[in-house]
């Protein structure tokens, strides 16, 4: 079912980029998309992000188009149109696959009604990743396919030295506890900002002194700003109240 | 099912179906203090919907198919009510199926507004609705093999990929127009938006006489993917890709669900806080159809206007969830992030600001000429159409329908906030992007009340069970109006049934009565008004059915045509 680019194709496709000395056009093909791709590359091309400065326009034929952009993952229904806009477009033209679903088919790849990714149809040169990809990611991956720009690709590889182990956080506060502070420090603001939370909490345990938990607690909740942490704050402290966590 | 519920709202109804239909109902239970399911006997379902439908000021929510073998020997049929007279709650009207039978009596000769779940039923399960006007295929595609009917629990693995039965599209569109007529077919690409469909309009001259449409483009199989390979959290992701505009709607109806489903009490503050991003939600999608409003009236800078501004509402999504679409918020329970001082600080900056914007560019639209008087009187949704379809959101407001979720079943934190239904009476177009501009405002004030008054305590609550084959519906009011989820807990960690029935599912049918009677050049600005994640189509068409010739016109020309309405590309 999937086509191939013959090899006289991928040489005119090779001249187009470094010939083009024009305005790239762009013919969006939805395939099964929830529209969070489509509203995403109307961002871009708004005046806020404004892809058109960079001579990136939206056409409304895949007959005017040097790229084509593939959104969503490839639905039955869709297999059809989404070929004959393929086969509309001149060669040689460039074939973007748009979104974590055009890239792979998402979180629907093997679903009965889904052919999978854009490259399952018809071959893909450039792939924006993200569910939704942002506008600027949009615009990067348009420069990517102009050869404007290469790929960003950054990998590092982490050799483990002799003996070498990762150090605990705050380690003077003993491990149930800390735990403890964790868990409801998520359970009451929610995973990313219940971490920097438990992290400033535990912080504050570890200073020396000699005040009780409880007056230690109020004073660094009385010197915060914000209402709704102070209150975190001293809820955390009211439950490490409980008996089990004692010394 | 829930034992604790005590104050039974809507009580009277089953009442009244009792004193109408002496011996139908069977049985009645009661999911949360204001969801009641009522067992009906499966020949007397058809009076049974209609009865609560047109006596009891009900309206269709969504049709519901459960295939129940492996616990009652039966298909489960629900037909979901939304009680809008004086007792304000959802009846679910259900019958069984018997397995051996596979056959039931079709509600749309009596109820018109079941005719899209009753045909997707029949899709899905295989069941054949005795006496349903319209047998074509809805959800699935042309080239799906007949009699494999996907969410039977023992038809087909969910990765099951079946040979396509044949390359071409081969739907049959309906014309029930009297004298022959003109086809144009549009779609199922376009250029300027959103998801696949595809029209033909059947016109005489420039006049459209009929219409019929094809959608479901992109059936993907949610539905069977949530059944199998996810757990209950996931499905909260999962439901947020159901829609890319208004997918955070999604995720609180099916979270709620569940919740509903279990019993589950959700913390005051999770509910604020999912209410308003509900509101952020509603915001960037106003903007975005009052923007397209703007584009087929050819008044193309306010588009790009709304546009600029709308990328506020993107900044305060983005600072408050840390994605500019797909919020994955929710989980079962509550939700996964606080609002703390420093983004209520910056959320109310950000509300003042576009309160001014907004108001300063609906101004512009209004006083530009070719706005109101092009809009005005197009498109009429006919009230008595509105009544027998049950659509939704700002297209049955504009008909003068006071329906809204957020005030007629008040969920998450509308019940303590202060909100008014706006409705305009002109059934137009321009009623329908006046409901929408007012609701802009609406929803400002409703996130800096949320803010104000934002209850203490945690997000989420993590003290329960999962029981199985637990059933309720969930519900909110998405920009397009009501969207409605019905999930049926199962014995594995994951959902037995979960069906979710989008706005725009609830006003695709009606759309054909709006378009008939008015001139091609109106059609994009029709389809637009209805919101419908759809906006225009990438090329026209037009078949002459007398000459038996065909010419194919760019999209751009019909769209201009729309605009400046001379030079017809149909000549």
């Amino acid at each position: 079912m999937k086509m191939d680019t013959p090899a006289d194709i991928k040489r005119m496709k090779s001249s187009l980029l470094s010939n083009i000395r024009r305005s790239a056009y762009v013919y969006r093909v939805d395939c099964g998309g929830c529209n969070g791709c489509e509203i995403e590359i109307f961002a871009a091309i708004t005046p806020i992000f404004d892809a058109e400065r960079f001579g990136i326009k939206v056409v409304a034929s895949p007959r005017h188009a040097d790229i084509l952009l593939f959104t969503g993952a490839v639905t039955r229904a869709m297999r059809m149109p989404a070929l004959r806009a393929y086969e509309a477009a001149p060669d040689p033209k460039i074939v973007v696959s748009y979104g974590a679903c055009g890239c792979s088919g998402g979180i629907f790849h093997d679903l009965y009604c889904v052919w999978g990714g854009t490259d399952q149809v018809v071959p893909v040169d450039v792939y924006i990743p993200g569910c939704p990809p942002t506008p600027p990611a949009t615009i990067y991956g348009f420069a990517v396919a102009l050869g404007l720009l290469d790929q960003k690709l950054k990998a590092k590889t982490h050799i483990e030295g002799e003996g070498e182990q990762a150090g605990i956080a705050h380690p003077a506060v003993p491990y149930n506890v800390r735990i403890h502070i964790e868990r409801e420090a998520r359970r009451m603001a929610g995973y990313r900002q219940g971490r920097d939370i438990a992290d400033r909490f535990l912080g504050m345990l570890q200073i020396p002194g000699d005040l009780p938990l409880q007056q230690r607690v109020e004073t660094f909740a009385a010197a915060e700003t914000d209402p709704r942490l102070a209150e975190i704050y001293l809820q955390i402290g009211e439950t490490l109240q409980h008996p089990e966590l004692r010394p | 099912m829930n034992i604790n519920v005590t104050d039974r709202v809507g009580a009277s109804h089953i009442e009244y179906l009792r004193q109408k239909l002496p011996h139908a109902v069977l049985e009645e239970r009661w999911q949360t203090d204001k969801q009641v399911t009522v067992t009906v006997k499966l020949n007397q379902l058809p009076e049974a919907v209609s009865t609560l439908y047109y006596g009891r000021e009900g309206w269709l929510s969504v049709v519901v198919g459960n295939d129940e073998r492996s616990l009652n020997d039966s298909f489960g049929l629900y037909y979901v009510l939304s009680m809008e007279g004086e007792e304000k709650c959802h009846v679910v009207v259900h019958a069984a199926v018997p397995s051996d039978n596979e056959e039931f009596p079709s509600v749309t000769p009596k109820v018109p507004g079941c005719v899209w779940g009753e045909r997707e039923i029949r899709d899905m399960y295989g069941l054949r609705p005795v006496g349903l006007p319209d047998e074509r295929r809805l959800v699935l595609p042309d080239d799906w093999p007949e009699g494999l009917h996907p969410l039977r629990k023992d038809s087909m693995d969910y990765r099951l990929r079946p040979q396509p039965t044949s390359d071409n599209e081969n739907y049959q569109f309906r014309n029930d127009a009297a004298g022959e007529t003109t086809v144009v077919p549009l779609g199922p690409l376009h250029i300027t938006s959103d998801e696949p469909g595809h029209f033909r309009l059947f016109v005489d001259g420039e006049d459209i006489i009929d219409a019929d449409y094809r959608m479901f483009y992109v059936h993907r199989g949610m539905e069977k993917l949530a059944e199998t390979r996810m757990g209950y959290n996931e499905v909260t992701f999962l439901a947020d890709r159901v829609c890319g505009i208004c997918g955070y709607a999604h995720s609180v109806a099916y979270a709620s669900s569940v919740e509903n489903a279990l019993g589950i009490i959700v913390p005051q503050r999770a509910q604020a806080i999912r209410s308003l991003l509900l509101e952020t939600e509603r915001l960037h999608s106003h903007m975005l159809n009052l923007g397209l409003v703007c584009h087929f009236v050819g008044f193309d800078s306010g588009f790009m206007q709304f546009f600029r501004v709308r990328e506020k509402a993107m900044t305060l999504a983005e600072m408050l969830t840390g994605a500019r679409k797909t919020y994955a918020i929710n989980l079962i329970g509550g939700v996964r992030r606080d609002i703390l001082g420093e983004q209520r600080t910056k959320t109310l900056q950000l509300v003042a600001e576009l309160r001014e914007d907004v108001q300063r560019l609906l101004e512009m639209l209004l006083a530009t000429p070719n706005f109101g008087p092009r809009v005005a009187a197009v498109g009429l949704l006919d009230r008595k159409i509105a009544r027998d379809y049950s659509p939704v959101g700002p297209l049955v407001r504009g008909s003068g329908f006071k329906r809204d979720t957020r005030v007629d079943h008040a969920f998450a934190g509308y019940k303590n906030v202060n909100l008014g239904v706006h409705t305009g009476d002109g059934c137009d177009v321009l009623s329908r992007t006046m409901v929408r501009a007012a609701e802009i405002f609406d929803s400002l004030s409703l996130i800096e009340q949320l803010l104000d008054n934002t209850p203490e305590g945690p997000i989420i609550n993590e003290d329960f069970v999962y029981k199985p084959y637990q059933f309720a519906l969930g519900f909110t009011e998405a920009p397009r109006g009501e969207d409605i989820h019905w999930s049926m807990t199962g014995d594995n960690q994951k959902l037995y049934r979960w069906r979710c029935r989008a706005s725009t599912y609830a006003n695709w049918p009606v759309l054909r009565y709006m378009l008939r009677g008015n001139t091609v050049s109106d059609a994009p600005l029709i389809v637009g008004s209805i919101d419908p994640c759809y906006s225009c189509t990438d090329r026209v068409t037009v078949v002459d059915v007398k000459k038996e010739t065909s010419k194919t016109i760019p999209y751009k020309e019909i769209e201009r045509y729309c605009r400046e309405r001379k030079d017809s590309p149909l000549k």
